[in-house]
């Protein structure tokens, strides 16, 4: 209980730090900012490497074999991984957890096709090193390519072919249906004409591409809309912890915690306004 | 009438604050006093309503979680709906995440309605085969296979050593995928590298911020149906038949639209009076 009262102040600590960013910029956003930058890069390095390079790479590379009877080719394989486990298990000081003795649980065969991508993550960390960081391209340049070639396809098929083929107009449907394609075909050709640059837009060209112009409005507006009612949402979120969290039950954390930071905002307020000369330049 | 271009004017050129102030207030104050406010499903929530009540019992559902504590206001509630007509109907439930936030927002679901509310057993009527990173190479991964992109499940235990993983190899083993998506990835790449090449039928609840984006899909019959944001998971909940966070929290929501249409319009309006005033000087 005492640990999830502790989370509880927090929650609500670094919540109303972040809201008193409407006031205006200040010490206690700042550090609630800091902290949410640091602690997601952390988080995130920790959940990669646990979730893929640990299991789906070290864990296909020296994976826990059932078969003990390995050859000398294996069992030198094996040498090098427990020379990896005895330096991350701090030369034997603590347990070792990235790679358990025996194998990493998970996978059955050796994949030694995954040395390859483990070299090319190895390159990219050598651009930390200015004399043979230009390796860090063969990795960037296997990335790029891997992930053009991957997304080609699937933005040619259902962003274009499929979107080309509903754009049609289907006759056999209701009156309102063929009118709403109709909307949607004017809409697309407009639309694209605008951003077709290759002819000047005056004349017959320059008055649809203006019909272009308030189709794309209107798709901008229904966006702002959508991106209101998405904010309003999170905020919805975040009221909804700080009222369930301001009951006995969490010891008026909620209302603690708002009140010391206005008593303290203010106090910071009225210091920096010191702070500052005539022309309101501060002179720490 | 000039008064009233006075008043107006110092209405639209107010503090942000207080703007904020009272957009906040508008928030709390249903929040604190909860109203009541009808709320009536839109043809996408039925599509995607129809499209899960169409499957046979006990099909295989494929579930993917993207999205986080910060999106969980609008895209829980319709994971919790969805779960509880999935649940109703036998469906064996595969989920995985493309988010790593997605994991614990899964397994809260899990916890809450497989678990709470329906005493289902893990492994043989549902199953979390937690995160992968990769983005667009994970579905095409699970378009592929399984197997070799996720070994062991949350729980750590092996996916061969599951029950109800016996012949689910790729995506064409799944009768439905749904994605509860909150952004990059999410819907967009199970149409294009799951769905869409291997023709398997899918649906999603997604962001208010995402809808625009998604919707296009919709339209050309690439997904069917959406849950669009929070008033979508309070539709979404309507149509299953048990009220839940998201129904609670629609009058705020609302009230809120109505004060931000109220100040659009105000400050339209300034800007039309000065923008005339000026021209006359």
């Amino acid at each position: 209980m005492t640990f999830e009262l502790f989370g509880v102040w927090l929650t609500v600590l670094l919540t109303l730090a972040i809201f008193s960013y409407l006031y205006n910029d200040n010490p206690f956003y700042k550090a609630a900012e800091h902290l949410f930058v640091g602690v997601s890069a952390g988080y995130w390095v920790a959940t990669f490497f646990w979730t893929q390079v640990q299991p789906n790479l070290f864990g296909r590379l020296w994976p826990k074999l059932e078969d003990t009877d390995y050859g000398i080719f294996i069992t030198a394989w094996y040498y090098i991984y427990d020379i990896l486990g005895f330096i991350t298990s701090g030369f034997g000081l603590i347990e070792r957890h990235v790679f358990p003795v025996g194998g990493i649980a998970g996978h059955s065969d050796i994949r030694f096709i995954y040395i390859i991508p483990f070299i090319l993550g190895i390159f990219m960390l050598l651009r930390l090193f200015p004399k043979i960081g230009w390796l860090a391209r063969w990795a960037i340049a296997y990335t790029v390519g891997m992930a053009a070639g991957l997304r080609f396809y699937g933005f040619l098929n259902s962003d274009i072919i499929e979107q080309v083929k509903s754009a049609t107009i289907n006759f056999s449907g209701s009156g309102f249906e063929i009118f709403n394609q109709f909307i949607v075909i004017i809409g697309t050709l407009t639309g694209l004409l605008y951003f077709f640059f290759s002819k000047e837009h005056s004349g017959v060209v320059g008055k649809l591409s203006k019909v272009g112009i308030y189709f794309l409005m209107i798709s901008f507006g229904a966006s702002f809309g959508f991106a209101v009612m998405g904010r309003i949402s999170l905020l919805i979120g975040r009221f909804n912890d700080l009222i369930a969290f301001s009951s006995s039950e969490y010891n008026y954390a909620t209302l603690v915690l708002l009140v010391l930071m206005v008593v303290l905002l203010a106090i910071w307020a009225f210091t920096s306004k010191n702070d500052t000369n005539e022309e309101g330049v501060s002179i720490n | 009438m000039e008064k009233l271009k006075n008043i107006l004017i110092k209405l639209g050129s107010v503090d942000r604050r207080v703007i904020f102030l009272l957009v906040g207030l508008s928030v709390l104050i249903p929040l604190i006093k909860p109203v009541n406010i009808p709320i009536r499903a839109t043809k996408q929530s039925q599509d995607t309503y129809k499209a899960i009540e169409a499957l046979e019992d006990g099909s295989n559902i494929l579930l993917s979680f993207e999205y986080g504590p910060s999106t969980k206001p609008e895209i829980h509630p319709m994971a919790i709906a969805l779960l509880r007509q999935l649940f109703k109907h036998n469906h064996k439930i595969y989920a995985m995440a493309l988010w790593p936030d997605g994991l614990f927002m899964s397994t809260e679901a899990f916890d809450q309605v497989a678990e709470e509310e329906f005493h289902l057993t893990y492994g043989e009527d549902y199953v979390n085969l937690g995160f992968r990173p990769g983005n667009e190479a994970v579905v095409k991964g699970v378009a592929t296979d399984i197997h070799s992109l996720f070994s062991v499940d949350t729980r750590g235990t092996k996916v061969k050593d599951i029950p109800m993983m016996n012949g689910i190899n790729n995506i064409k083993d799944f009768d439905f995928v749904f994605s509860f998506s909150a952004g990059y990835p999410g819907s967009k790449e199970w149409v294009q590298f799951g769905c869409d090449p291997h023709d398997i039928p899918m649906s999603t609840g997604c962001t208010s911020i995402q809808v625009t984006e998604v919707i296009p899909y919709v339209e050309s019959g690439q997904i069917s149906g959406i849950l669009a944001g929070m008033p979508g998971a309070a539709e979404y909940e309507k149509l299953v038949g048990k009220t839940g966070n998201a129904t609670g929290m629609m009058a705020a929501q609302s009230f809120a639209h109505v004060v931000i249409v109220l100040f659009i319009i105000f400050g339209n309006i300034t800007y039309y009076i000065q923008r005339k005033r000026k021209g006359k000087n």
